[in-house]
């Protein structure tokens, strides 16, 4: 049962960790607690079930048209709800609030829209795969192989490419990175596209395993949020690990307690690290007015 | 007259609740998403009390209050380190925690099936049975509650925390203890909501967890924001608006489930607009700065 258990929460961690990076990304570079990251969540999958089952457009092309189609909420966002706030220099908890207004009125559209029962995406049952006597479904392997050739290439991009190391530099310092000629609104656009495509990607690929309800975009949000701080805000590796953690802690709960315990053992592991690790696995040890301001 | 009065208790019960967790979001600037886990843990210890132990309504609510009061301490003292995003996410933890415990352990709290057949309460004698009647009885229990917040905000204590809001290094600087001011603040907003707790309880006769999860937290910080923080009557005013609008909608013939989602996306939108040109909310002095 064991190997079993690990490979499945290796499998959630795999998608945990695209979430997470995506709400990193966002976080890092904006300090924005982007909220409405779990209504972009739940919007594609909603979007994937639509192209997918009404459209009839088979997966690959529903998969992609949903994630183009998230970044551009993501851009969409940044531009006329977010950067309106960074110019007038508003405080990072009026963009939260107003960002916790835009997941309302997003979830609740989906809801008016797709009703609040559970939308299911695969109708047959999956084809498995059995390797030392650990079974694999076709949708966990495309989970796997896609998080194998994404983070990596994320980490790497985010190191050495110019658009990495320009939003790294925003990460630190803003201003002094404007200065030296980043242009802090492209940053912004590329991180808020980036993040939210990766929710899409995540969400499509849960949603062809599990399918998608309406609180999937909120559990999401969570699961990213906690994965960054457990990992070590700030960082772009930290919430991977976070993520990897969260993945198989969370099956090792389902097995040994029951999954309607799996949120409250999340929390507690949240709590557990804002008390005695605030700066997460890997982060930098700082001040704590440091890391708020 | 029956119906209008049922609006009028809602509005009672959600002005204490919001009026409480002012004392928190718009007076200590913190922006808690946990204060529908306290309404609950109110809730709830009323209704066990009343229904499993007996006891009458004002017994379970100076019991509620106590045991409120208490695990408000135990949330507070790891998030009150915190402010901004940390503290949101802390606050958030305890919700969630609170939320799995009624909802998951059956056999105190009965899980998804709730507590049915709860006792209104009785007043040197006299069971508090109609709505109206029920009205009167949450009045003067919010007024009464609404009076001491009134003296408190207007206290030096309510100054102190105005200016940590403002100012955190600034009153730390004048010798104010800020980690002790900010956990009485949230203690005692936590405790005025176990009593929102027990009036929903004994007024319904029924609970259940949805009623105290994370989507009530931020309802009731939508009524605090969209009323105003930082003033006494910026969340009565919300409470107000929020209570009667969905109200509104049922005379327009819209189906009930759409009207649900509705009044949401109003108080959504509301949010955005608020939060992009008026950050104080319809009355208030606190612009989240």
């Amino acid at each position: 049962v064991l190997p079993q258990l690990l490979a499945n929460g290796l499998v959630n961690g795999c998608l945990f960790a695209l979430v997470a990076i995506g709400f990193a990304l966002i976080y890092n570079t904006t300090r924005i607690f982007h909220v409405a990251f779990g209504a972009t969540y739940a919007v594609a999958g909603y979007f994937c079930y639509f192209f997918l089952i009404q459209l009839q457009w088979g997966t690959p092309l529903s998969v992609v048209v949903t994630v183009v189609l998230t970044a551009t909420i993501g851009i969409l966002t940044e531009r006329f709800m977010y950067a309106p706030l960074e110019r007038r220099n508003a405080s990072p908890l009026v963009a939260l609030l107003s960002s916790l207004g835009l997941n309302i009125v997003i979830i609740n559209l989906l809801a008016l829209f797709f009703g609040n029962e559970t939308k299911v995406l695969r109708p047959a049952a999956d084809v498995t795969y059995r390797w030392q006597g650990v079974v694999l479904t076709s949708t966990q392997l495309a989970q796997i192989i896609t998080a194998l050739i994404l983070l990596p290439t994320l980490l790497l991009v985010l190191r050495f490419s110019r658009v990495g190391k320009m939003i790294r530099a925003v990460r630190d310092n803003p201003t002094l990175a404007q200065i030296m000629g980043a242009n802090l609104w492209f940053v912004r656009a590329v991180v808020f596209a980036s993040g939210s495509a990766l929710a899409g990607v995540g969400a499509a690929l849960s949603a062809l395993d599990v399918g998608i309800d309406l609180n999937v975009g909120m559990s999401a949000l969570l699961i990213a949020a906690v994965a960054l701080i457990i990992g070590g805000v700030g960082t772009f590796e930290g919430p991977v690990i976070g993520a990897f953690l969260l993945g198989v802690l969370q099956s090792l709960v389902v097995w040994v307690v029951s999954a309607r315990w799996v949120d409250a053992v999340t929390f507690s592991l949240l709590i557990f690290f804002l008390i005695f690790r605030p700066e997460g696995l890997i982060g930098k040890r700082r001040r704590v007015e440091e890391v708020l301001s | 007259m029956n119906y209008l009065m049922h609006i009028l208790v809602l509005i009672n019960i959600y002005s204490l609740l919001a009026m409480s967790l002012n004392l928190v979001v718009g007076f200590s600037g913190l922006m808690s998403l946990s204060h529908a886990a306290f309404y609950g843990i109110g809730a709830y210890t009323t209704s066990l009390l009343m229904t499993s132990a007996g006891w009458g309504f004002f017994p379970a609510i100076f019991a509620a209050v106590a045991l409120t009061s208490f695990l408000s301490l135990v949330a507070a003292v790891p998030s009150l380190r915190f402010h901004g995003d940390y503290f949101v996410l802390a606050a958030l933890g305890f919700q969630i925690i609170v939320f799995a415990v009624l909802n998951n352990w059956v056999k105190l709290t009965g899980g998804p099936y709730g507590i049915p057949g709860i006792p209104r309460p009785r007043v040197f004698g006299m069971e508090v049975t109609t709505n109206s009647q029920f009205f009167v009885f949450s009045c003067v229990i919010v007024a009464l509650c609404g009076f001491i917040l009134w003296m408190l905000i207007n206290s030096p204590f309510g100054r102190v925390l105005k200016a940590i809001r403002d100012d955190e290094v600034a009153a730390a600087s004048l010798g104010k203890n800020l980690f002790a001011l900010k956990l009485a603040a949230f203690i005692i907003a936590a405790a005025l909501a176990s009593i929102s707790g027990g009036l929903i309880a004994t007024y319904i006769r029924f609970i259940d967890p949805t009623g105290f999860g994370l989507n009530e937290s931020i309802f009731i910080l939508a009524i605090v924001i969209i009323g105003g923080a930082g003033s006494f009557w910026g969340p009565l005013i919300g409470a107000i608006l929020l209570i009667l609008l969905p109200e509104a909608l049922r005379f327009v013939t819209i189906p009930d489930a759409v009207a649900a989602n509705l009044r949401q996306i109003f108080y959504g939108v509301a949010l955005i607009i608020l939060m992009r040109f008026r950050p104080q909310g319809l009355r208030g002095e606190y612009r989240f700065e």
